[in-house]
């Protein structure tokens, strides 16, 4: 086992101008509680590191150490755009590092404190930007556990990227901070009911703070406060917050709908995916407005007793995989070919998507068509026009659809231009995220066997998700 | 090149298993082997499994230690197994011969290496056989070997206890194939699984690769032809369920 003395020679090892394992340290941008960066350079990495060191020794804190441990585990086996890239680390008892791609950006924390002000524009952007960089790590079966401000930079682009994974669990590797003695680790106003009751793998704590943080940003408040204690922190399992329309009245009530339904304080009231936390950012109309988007006026004394005596039983959600929410809300893509009426394909379409959205009781469907470039002048007849022939699609596309009787926020339809529409509908899938695309094949097409065949075998090769093809 | 500790435990003279292992191990560089037990019991190539490990263990290419199973060849056990683990043993005797008992007894029932203990069962009282399945059975192993790491079989499901920040040490199921950090500052124990009986529901072989270096270890699993090593068991005579067993994988 490491000694002691080991350990302590790490402020020696890691110095302005030193070469550890070939990475030449630079300068040192921040000392913190927990750990110093440094930049550096290596011969073959083209991009700006960041050397990230454990703060260690006799009168350093216990969780730097098993925080460092984790989040090399877990960040050496993340693949995220999202995610500062892995590239190296040293050996933990003589000199521990992580070395990992120096992302561009600052904080959110720096922007809020600069007391910049966020449009509802602007947060709805963060908002679902945020569902997709953790949907990607829920997706890999991680769970970040300290999404704060903090933790998020954003670049000149406005792109994000998480870091700090020293909190985090990944559900392939043993879990370092499982039955920690304080429960509730990680920060204060951002944690989940479940967190603070020691809950370390329901990933559905991530999309409660994304709640707290749209909530921050929108109402520059915070929606549990900055609690200190124990009771303080339980106040969330059972408070309602102050709704954000009574602080700011232009926020519209599905945002208030979206953001209250994060911070429900049971995880099965939340929204059960990032995927489709960031669907109904993206569209509005598709959220389902309930009791909450009409709140204005804080709980009152006797709604907050009768939560507060539900509370003191509390008891958390049992926590799926993480990956398991984007299977349970799978979103899946319809093409259907709305140039040629073949009824007996459609008809089996028809049934084949009904079956399926059967058994996803959150499932949601895209009904797509794609058609060659419209006409870029405006011709005389209406249905001559871009707009027109757009509509004449769509039309075509809600006929199909009706015998599905989904309701609206289940069901969304699209026509896109495009010259390669086999490419274009991958392109669509991945963009959304999709788990099926579902074809239809007819064989009473023998003069167009050919392009048929071509299209269809670029979607099932190149598609992100499963394809279900319907024959006749 | 770094040392790559092949670990392979409750082999049972599977050799359809053990082939496929060897073969797997050999790939994935593999440089030192590491038998924790029971090379034989239960299944139709005691012979076989036997010869190569001594070969292996002759040459300097692995070590062994001794297993229950191992030690019912040459002491009474009739009264500490099932009725078809007995039959077996019956079997496996009225078939070894001296070269391949004299090669079991002469296994040692623990090896300690400078940061690594290999046991059959636990390093705690190993000659209890006791089964490593719990958070108090890993502890009172790792109290036991003093170790970083003490690598056992015995129970045939593949499970990693490690030392959480309170020091009580926690049950993990690894995934087959994906390598977990094991930082030597932290006690663990890995059971390996079974390599030729496997009981979690899948009949796949497994092993584990431990990385000293780089404080790695993964955890495998090696599909093998399951149905041939099953028929072998119903030919030679042995019980119908040991058979079957191979077959479900349970």
């Amino acid at each position: 086992m490491p000694t002691k003395a080991d350990i302590e020679a790490v402020d020696d090892i890691f110095q302005e101008g030193k070469v550890v394992d070939g990475f030449v340290l630079g300068k040192e941008l921040h000392r913190g509680g927990m750990a110093s960066l440094f930049s550096a350079t290596k011969d073959g990495i083209d991009t700006p590191i960041l050397l990230k060191i454990p703060r260690v020794g006799k009168d350093q804190p216990v969780e730097s150490l098993i925080g460092f441990e984790t989040e090399l585990t877990i960040l050496r086996a993340l693949k995220s755009p999202y995610v500062p890239k892995y590239l190296g680390s040293g050996n933990m008892a003589t000199r521990p590092y992580i070395a990992m791609e120096q992302v561009l950006g600052r904080p959110l924390e720096a922007l809020i404190k600069e007391g910049r002000q966020f449009s509802v524009d602007e947060v709805i952007r963060i908002g679902a930007d945020l569902a997709q960089a953790v949907q990607s790590l829920h997706a890999q079966d991680a769970i970040h556990l300290d999404i704060k401000p903090d933790n998020i930079l954003i670049d000149d682009q406005g792109k994000l990227t998480l870091i700090d994974f020293g909190l985090s669990h990944h559900s392939r590797f043993p879990d370092l901070l499982a039955e920690e003695m304080r429960k509730g680790i990680g920060s204060a106003p951002y944690i989940s009911p479940e967190q603070v009751s020691g809950v370390r793998s329901d990933y559905r704590s991530d999309i409660f703070s994304i709640g707290v943080i749209m909530y921050e940003l929108l109402t520059g408040e915070l929606p549990f406060g900055n609690p200190q204690s124990m009771n303080g922190l339980r106040k969330r399992m059972w408070a309602e917050p102050f709704p954000p329309r009574s602080i700011r009245k232009e926020i519209p009530r599905w945002l208030q709908e979206v953001i209250l339904r994060c911070l429900e304080s049971r995880a099965d009231d939340r929204y059960q995916s990032a995927t489709r936390l960031r669907q109904v950012l993206r569209d509005p109309e598709s959220v389902k407005l309930t009791e909450r988007s009409d709140r204005l006026e804080p709980p009152s004394f006797w709604i907050n007793l009768k939560r507060w005596i539900k509370a003191a039983g509390y008891e958390p959600s049992p926590s799926p995989l993480p990956s398991k929410g984007n299977q349970d809300t799978p979103l899946m893509i319809a093409a259907i070919d709305t140039r040629q009426s073949d009824e007996e394909l459609q008809e089996r379409m028809q049934t084949t998507a009904k079956n399926l959205l059967q058994a996803y009781p959150e499932g949601r469907l895209i009904c797509l068509s794609t058609i060659a470039s419209t006409p870029t002048f405006e011709g005389n007849q209406e249905s001559e026009t871009a707009s027109g022939i757009v509509r004449g699609h769509l039309v075509q596309l809600m006929e199909w659809a009706k015998p599905l009787k989904l309701p609206p926020e289940r069901i969304s339809y699209h026509v896109l231009e495009a010259m390669d529409p086999a490419a274009r509908i991958v392109e669509f899938a991945k963009d959304n995220d999709a788990s099926l695309i579902l074809i239809g094949a007819s064989h009473k097409l023998p003069n167009k066997v050919t392009p048929w065949r071509t299209s269809m075998t670029k979607i099932v090769e190149e598609a992100p998700c499963s394809v279900h093809i319907v024959r006749t | 090149m770094t040392e790559r500790i092949g670990l392979f435990a409750d082999l049972h003279s599977n050799l359809e298993a053990f082939e496929a292992c060897m073969e797997s191990a050999q790939e994935l560089g593999v440089t030192r082997m590491v038998f924790l037990g029971d090379l034989v019991g239960y299944n139709a190539d005691p012979i076989a499994v036997v010869d190569r490990v001594a070969e292996l263990v002759q040459t300097g290419k692995a070590i062994a230690v001794v297993g229950n199973h191992d030690e019912a060849v040459f002491k009474d056990y009739s009264q500490r197994m099932n009725a078809s683990a007995n039959a077996a043993i019956e079997w496996t005797k009225s078939q070894l011969g001296s070269a391949q008992i004299d090669f079991l007894k002469g296994l040692p029932l623990l090896v300690n290496e400078e940061t690594t203990c290999y046991v059959h069962a636990s390093a705690h009282k190993p000659a209890e056989w006791n089964y490593i399945t719990d958070s108090m059975s890993a502890w009172q192993c790792v109290q036991s070997s003093g170790k970083s790491y003490t690598f056992v079989g015995h129970a045939h499901e593949q499970a990693l206890f490690y030392q959480s920040a309170v020091g009580k040490l926690i049950r993990f199921a690894p995934h087959p194939g994906d390598e977990v950090p094991v930082m030597s500052h932290r006690q663990w124990v890995g059971v390996v699984g079974s390599l030729g009986q496997p009981r979690d529901g899948n009949p796949e072989a497994c092993f584990a690769v431990f990385e000293p270096e780089n404080s790695a270890l993964t955890f495998q699993r090696v599909p093998y032809d399951h149905f041939k090593a099953a028929d072998k068991v119903r030919r030679a005579g042995l019980p119908e369920e040991l058979a079957n067993r191979l077959i479900t994988g349970k």
